[in-house]
């Protein structure tokens, strides 16, 4: 709700048949871009050899980019601006670095485990605060960030390692076949495993996005968005929709979150708590273009690319990138890329018209 | 729990509360009077900090002199990004106001550690740093009574003007109706960039302080902005009024959680959310 009583602009409802043929497309869309995902470490190794070692943890960092965004723009359908996902990212990191060190528990355990502890975290903060005015919102999840931070640092150092962190044992060890394969073939193996989980986080996190944009949830988040108030009286309660998908939203974090634990080898607070997590999933979908599942996708490739660039310049501060993105993109390109892209595609169109 | 101790934190937690007032009353005014959430407003207190450093660094002004500099500087900074982002968001929906300031404040934190790097800096050699008296077996440092004397000064000051002054009596029309303040003759936009600005001097006055009490680092600005927030928060979004006695509050909490509290020290932001959180059901119980 606009506190200057901006008339809002409410988006026409689709037709169902329409969304229908959309979802199928979009489904098709989406097992064309899981196909590709899945040949990408073959076809990097056949074309750069030792060389696409590297390229494939730079693959992995796309895909966790990819993820965060998709994942924050769930909750920014809602109209929400969530300031947590460092929190919810880190509690998953925790629950499985915890879980290995404290109890005999099996290595996979803690990725659903990290889901769901951030998913109930969630829902805990979210049932107490998504019910008010949008700022306080946001201001509560800046907070939260902090207080589970310093709550984690304060547990005994026995059970969560305080400030210095845990180590969190790998997911791969592949073994080294002397005489079969070379030496960098077992990085390529450990990092060709990662690609596959990431990979799969991201089809489900994009299904997730896909199936709400094309069901009546779209509707629901769009109304509450644009005016709450109206919503409410329509019939859409705005509370349970906003916690859905916040929710939602947190856990898929929290699986990313417990994935990176592993593939880092440990977890300190600062790092997994770190507002750096919040900022990219923030920045990369608005670049892309807020509310759409291909925007966050275009996106995570492009700034991944930039960061790594940068990152061999700037040992700190190059975040300032991420900043400088976001100013640009809400003073200029409030619908970030895939608004430039329809732009350009309309003038086409529109002088196509004039030349017959 | 040591409970002779808690006078000393008491008295800690009313010097502390000057400079929090400090900065929240200009995260206040930017609420109130504008409407926009600053959450970049901590960086401004951080610009000033590290500007404060540089000229001891390199010209040895003394932190007490540097105000005049870093003063004027900040209010020109401040409107500066009001003129060249904010100006344009004013219409926009809240979440896209959130976002710019949230950007700017990106900005600003990671161009001070591309240009001063993370260690903390430290204004050290200023004769007066290690001062204190002792008063019934309480310490009080000179530069903690120093800084809350210029703060209490400061916000009263900024209490009068809003009271008094044509530019306050302006600030205060176009925070009550917009539509109305223009209607009447006065220029919205020229009232909006001198609040904007007038926010930033007071958040970088406040840093100048900071530098001398504390050794900051970049990040010192995003605690302040939660501080800050807890702050506003408590009194209420857009209450200039109540930020002093809501200063108190959290300063006085936060002093007495890291006197009492057995390594206290992490736990001093959980009472930033703690305020944060009751501040928000209380609200909730009450607007429901």
């Amino acid at each position: 709700m606009s506190a200057r009583g901006s008339v809002p602009k409410v988006e026409a409802a689709d037709v169902t048949p329409r969304r229908r043929a959309g979802l199928s497309r979009d489904l098709i869309f989406t097992l064309i871009f899981a196909g590709l995902l899945l040949f990408a470490p073959t076809l990097l190794r056949a074309l750069f050899g030792q060389a696409s070692v590297s390229y494939l943890s730079l693959g992995i960092r796309a895909v966790a980019l990819a993820v965060l965004a998709l994942s924050w723009d769930l909750v920014a359908r809602t109209g929400q601006l969530s300031l947590a996902h460092a929190a919810f990212y880190g509690a998953g990191a925790y629950t499985t670095a915890i879980l290995l060190k404290n109890f005999d528990a099996p290595l996979w355990l803690g990725l659903p485990l990290g889901g769901i502890v951030a998913g109930v975290l969630a829902l805990g903060l979210g049932a107490v605060t998504l019910r008010l005015y949008g700022i306080y919102f946001a201001i509560a999840t800046l907070a939260f960030t902090e207080v589970v931070k310093a709550v984690v640092q304060e547990l005994p150092t026995a059970i969560a390692g305080g400030t210095a962190g845990v180590n969190v044992a790998p997911l791969f060890r592949p073994t080294f076949v002397p005489g079969e394969m070379e030496r960098w073939e077992i990085a390529f193996l450990r990092n060709q495993n990662y690609f596959y989980l990431y990979a799969g986080l991201l089809v489900v996190a994009i299904l997730v996005s896909v199936l709400v944009q094309r069901s009546r949830l779209r509707s629901a988040f769009t109304a509450i968005r644009t005016n709450e108030f109206v919503a409410s009286v329509m019939g859409v309660n705005p509370a349970r929709n906003k916690l859905l998908g916040f929710v939602i939203s947190s856990a898929i974090v929290g699986v990313l979150g417990a994935l990176e634990a592993h593939r880092l080898g440990s977890v300190i607070p600062e790092g997994a708590f770190a507002v750096h997590t919040t900022v990219l999933a923030l920045v990369t979908p608005i670049f892309g273009g807020l509310y759409t599942t291909i925007g966050p996708l275009l996106a995570a490739g492009f700034l991944s690319g930039i960061e790594e660039t940068l990152k061999r310049s700037l040992a700190e501060g190059y975040l300032i990138v991420y900043g400088a993105v976001l100013v640009i993109s809400i003073l200029f390109m409030p619908r970030g890329l895939v608004g430039l892209f329809d732009r350009v595609t309309n003038r086409r169109r529109r002088e196509g018209e004039e030349r017959p | 729990m040591e409970l002779s101790l808690i006078p000393q934190a008491l008295v800690s937690g009313v010097l502390a509360a000057g400079l929090y007032a400090l900065v929240a009353v200009g995260l206040a005014l930017a609420i109130g009077v504008i409407g926009i959430v600053n959450f970049a407003h901590g960086e401004f207190f951080m610009v000033g900090a590290f500007l404060a450093y540089q000229l001891f660094v390199s010209f040895g002004f003394d932190p007490l002199l540097s105000i005049l500099i870093v003063a004027p500087a900040l209010f020109v900074i401040g409107a500066l990004i009001y003129q060249s982002s904010i100006r344009f968001v004013l219409k926009a929906p809240e979440l896209n106001q959130m976002l710019l300031t949230f950007g700017i404040g990106i900005i600003l934190q990671n161009l001070a550690l591309v240009i001063w790097g993370g260690d903390p800096r430290t204004i050290s050699n200023v004769p007066y740093r290690s001062i204190g008296y002792e008063l019934m077996g309480i310490n009080i440092g000179v530069v903690p009574l120093g800084s809350f004397v210029i703060s209490v000064l400061l916000v009263g000051g900024l209490y009068w003007m809003l009271a008094r002054t044509r530019v306050g009596r302006a600030m205060r029309a176009v925070a009550q109706n917009r539509t109305g303040a223009g209607l009447v003759g006065l220029e919205v936009d020229r009232v909006y960039l001198v609040a904007f600005a007038l926010s930033a001097l007071l958040a970088g006055i406040g840093g100048v302080m900071i530098a001398v009490i504390q050794s900051p680092t970049p990040t010192v600005g995003f605690a302040f902005t939660l501080k800050a927030f807890a702050i506003v928060v408590l009194a209420g979004l857009g209450n200039i009024r109540g930020i002093v006695g809501a200063a108190l509050v959290v300063a006085i909490a936060e002093s007495l959680v890291a006197t009492l509290v057995p390594d206290g020290d992490a736990l001093r932001n959980a009472v930033f959310f703690a305020i944060i959180f009751i501040a928000l059901v209380y609200r909730s119980r009450r607007t429901a």
